[in-house]
């Protein structure tokens, strides 16, 4: 923002004096606008503080938290937790797999350096081909981020009302749904590879095909396949989730058991959901260590040649069973039901439904999917920002030289504290929104409220770790020096860590609030309330025309805060571009 | 095959400003013929490689291959033209993540269909992997063959790159100053392995180069170009007194310091 000039000399604090006053009427002017936008929210999302702290609430909560222990750990229900963490798992890898399948060639078609420009397609005809060409391109990349704006367990529930209940949904949802992040992305990186060997290529009469396959390919192959295994880890996740709106897994289970108030069986899935992503982690952490290390050397000899088939093998053994296992079973495809539903579902979709009463009742419930998202992460950013203060390391834990100053007691006092922070905020973060939406529907019942709460939970630990990773890692030196003049943790936080931090942890926060702004639009679907409440009334209604309305306007409003956030961050690292270097 | 270019423009769009790099010109190869191509930076000779191969389009005036405008061609004769012209770059002709072999399989490209390219990644064809090691022995590379072309020095990646240009056994080699970056002694080198190689089978060889001395020394006709406009075209004997001060001065080719007010920054000429 504005730098005030410290120099004293009368020129200067009088050119400086009115733009002062525009400062100072510029916040009051921002902090009016954002009061009054607080408050037209607090009505929006219906937020009442003082249901929090009603019996009601605290009997609800104790039920709750008394009920999750002990986990069930039976026999009999650790086999459907297995059976469902494998359906999950299955999913998942069929759903990566269908998405690179689908991905893979819309990502080249919308790729910009081989159809539309660049040095590829400088020297062609501008003839009707190329036209079309480009045309095509244009409109593969548009369809591309359709796909990707809107949210996967909004995918889901479509499947669900198409194809019936059970992972066969679940699974075609991710599969559709990351195909336009797997195709978005792919055709990023190839539109990113150094564009001077690809025009060697060419030279030498290569086709655009060709040049793709010789030139692009293997350039872009090491990235490809690092977002392809960070895409597959999200699938999981997602595939856990997407449950909850009845397309199998854990997420299915963890709604039944939520819902015959078996808490203890829903902490088993929990714990099963969060081994299964420390599972999917390490595995992936080997597999990216794996493809660094055979990119470095090439593969000669018999030997690996034996160990490339029995790889093949194996690779396609585990696709096939994961296919079998999320759904795609013979007796699924022998029903043509399922045709004929998928069929009667997007035709009832068209016309779209535009009348002037549906509009208007949209509108409000737009106000209100946004005011979810805005109170959600101005409590995550509140409690985030408070828990993450324990949970930086340079605050906590002084120099090892100079922990003389402290005591035994208040060593340990300060470990725990730490250890716990970073605990609270881990488990605030692991635990997916909607789940977050399911607990507090408990404590206060279905509506908005529940919704905003739960968005302010996963963003405060979400936020709150970004928050601490970001503080540590701002440059030693100067809070080494403010430690060394005997400043306090609290001084040292305000005058050598929050100035440097400053910048990237906007930029966090306005990414986060971008997310939350999705997110709230699908949290009615379990009953938290906005957009989401909505369509999955009218699913259920059997109003298709309206509900095609809701996805185009999610579009929009994903397409628009995309927009905004861009501009926003943009302008923010122009500012902080221009500050004087540290 | 003659090779010719008439009275040919060309503007780059920088922001709002148009920036001419070529300046209506006119120049003929005759076949088997080698050229030599001078100027300083931003005269226009990239340019120029780079209409010649119909990688960019003309803004004015006409290239032709053969009497056919390049122009008028379609996809496929484009292709068709390029195949039969082999082009080095300066830098960054390979596909770094590919072997130098790989790399110089890709000079057949051209001449196969889609389905051979395919079955080619895996297990190239017997008669093209002949060829593209003839073409790496006769680089002189042929115990690198399996060496990623990104661990190569730039000699040996550019040697891959001529490598690939046998491959391909064009009529025309256009060399865009294939020897900028390298060290003088390997430049040399390079030079008269290009130039052996396109005597030995006719070929004709353009070549942009920084080093005048070399240029008048091994090529008997020299081009100069400067802001865009050919400077002198003739034989490189020639090129003495005040043709050869000029060269030197105005392609600020051996002096460190630009002896006169256009500095290398400053090679374009802006029109609006």
């Amino acid at each position: 923002m504005g730098v005030v000039p410290t120099t004293t000399s009368s020129a200067s604090v009088s050119s400086s004096a009115p733009s002062q006053r525009s400062l100072t009427l510029r916040k009051s002017l921002t902090a009016l606008g954002f009061a009054v936008v607080m408050a037209i929210c607090w009505r929006a999302a219906e937020v009442h503080p003082v249901e929090l702290f009603s019996a009601d609430t605290a009997a609800g909560l104790w039920k709750f938290l008394s009920g999750l222990f002990p986990p069930d750990l039976s026999a009999s229900f650790l086999r459907t937790v297995l059976k469902a963490t494998g359906q999950t798992l299955a999913t998942a890898v069929a759903a990566t797999i269908l998405s690179i399948v689908m991905g893979l060639p819309l990502g080249i078609l919308a790729s910009a350096t081989l159809w539309r420009r660049g040095i590829l397609v400088e020297g062609a005809r501008r003839g009707p081909g190329f036209f079309i060409l480009s045309g095509l391109s244009s409109l593969t990349r548009a369809l591309l981020g359709f796909i990707r704006a809107v949210p996967d367990i909004l995918w889901a529930i479509l499947f669900v009302t198409m194809v019936g209940l059970g992972s066969l949904a679940g699974t075609l949802a991710l599969a559709v749904a990351y195909s336009g992040l797997v195709g978005r992305v792919y055709s990023d990186v190839f539109d990113t590879t150094d564009p001077r060997p690809l025009e060697a290529l060419q030279s030498t009469g290569a086709s655009r095909l060709q040049v793709f396959m010789r030139g692009v390919w293997p350039q872009a192959l090491p990235n490809l396949i690092g977002y392809t295994l960070y895409s597959f880890e999200c699938c999981v996740r997602a595939a856990s989730v997407l449950g909850l709106v009845g397309a199998g897994g854990i997420g299915y289970e963890i709604g039944i058991s939520m819902r015959l108030f078996e808490y203890g069986q829903g902490l088993t899935l929990i714990l099963a959901f969060i081994g299964l992503l420390v599972l999917i982690d390490v595995a992936s952490r080997r597999l990216r260590a794996l493809s660094n290390r055979g990119a470095a050397k090439p593969r000669v000899g018999r030997r690996s040649q034996l160990r490339w088939i029995l790889l093949t093998l194996a690779v396609v053994a585990g696709a096939g069973a994961s296919f079998y296992f999320s759904g795609f079973t013979p007796e699924v495809f022998e029903e043509n039901n399922v045709l004929k539903h998928a069929t009667h579902f997007i035709g009832g979709m068209f016309p779209l439904e535009m009348g002037l009463g549906f509009i208007s009742k949209l509108s409000g419930l737009l106000l209100q999917t946004f005011a979810i998202a805005f109170l959600g992460t101005l409590i995550g950013v509140c409690f985030g920002s408070v828990i993450a203060l324990p949970a930086t390391a340079s605050l906590i834990f002084l120099e090892p030289d100079s922990t003389g100053h402290h005591g035994i007691a208040e060593r340990s006092l300060r470990w725990l504290g730490f250890w716990v922070a970073r605990l609270i905020l881990n488990l605030l973060r692991a635990i997916p929104e909607l789940l977050w939406v399911l607990v507090c529907i408990l404590a206060i019942g279905i509506g908005p409220f529940a919704g905003t709460i739960a968005i302010g939970l996963h963003t405060a630990g979400a936020l709150g770790k970004l928050y601490a990773e970001a503080m540590e890692e701002v440059p030693r030196r100067p809070i080494e020096a403010l430690y060394a003049v005997g400043a306090r943790p609290l001084q040292v936080f305000f005058r050598g860590i929050w100035p440097q931090a400053k910048p990237i942890l906007r930029n966090y926060t306005l990414l986060r609030w971008e997310s939350n702004l999705r997110v709230s639009t699908i949290l009615g679907l379990v009953g938290g309330g906005g957009l989401g409440q909505a369509i999955y009334n009218n699913i259920q209604l059997g109003f298709y025309d309206r509900v095609a309305t809701m996805i185009l306007l999610i579009y929009a409003l994903v397409v628009a805060s995309d927009w905004f956030g861009h501009r926003l961050r943009a302008s923010d690292m122009k500012n902080y571009m221009t500050l004087p270097p540290a | 095959m003659t090779y010719s270019v008439e009275s040919v423009t060309k503007f780059y769009r920088q922001g709002h400003a148009r920036v001419r790099a070529l300046n209506g010109i006119n120049l003929k190869f005759a076949p088997g013929e080698h050229v030599a191509l001078l100027g300083h930076s931003g005269a226009g000779k990239s340019t120029l490689f780079r209409l010649l191969n119909a990688t960019i389009r003309p803004s004015g005036g006409a290239v032709l291959f053969e009497g056919c405008d390049v122009g008028g061609m379609s996809g496929a004769e484009v292709r068709g033209m390029r195949r039969r012209i082999g082009t080095i770059y300066q830098q960054h002709n390979l596909v770094p993540s590919l072997t130098a072999l790989e790399n110089t399989l890709c000079g057949g490209l051209g001449r196969w269909s889609l389905a051979h390219t395919i079955r080619g990644i895996f297990r190239p064809h017997k008669s093209d992997m002949e060829k593209a090691l003839n073409a790496l022995e006769s680089v002189g590379l042929a115990d690198k063959r399996q060496a990623r072309a990104d661990e190569l020095s730039g000699g040996q990646q550019q040697r891959v790159a001529i490598a690939r240009a046998l491959m391909q056994d064009p009529e025309v080699i256009l060399a865009d100053e294939p020897v900028a970056s390298l060290d003088p002694g390997l430049a040399d080198e390079i030079i008269s392995l290009l130039t052996r190689l396109a005597a030995g089978s006719r070929r004709t060889l353009v070549i942009s180069l920084h080093t005048v001395g070399i240029a008048l020394e091994r090529f008997p006709r020299a081009v100069s170009l400067r802001l865009g406009s050919v400077e002198f075209d003739g034989p490189s004997s020639e090129v003495h007194g005040e043709r050869l001060r000029n060269l030197y001065a105005g392609g600020n080719l051996v002096s460190e310091q630009p002896t006169h007010g256009s500095g290398s920054h400053n090679n374009f000429k802006r029109i609006s």
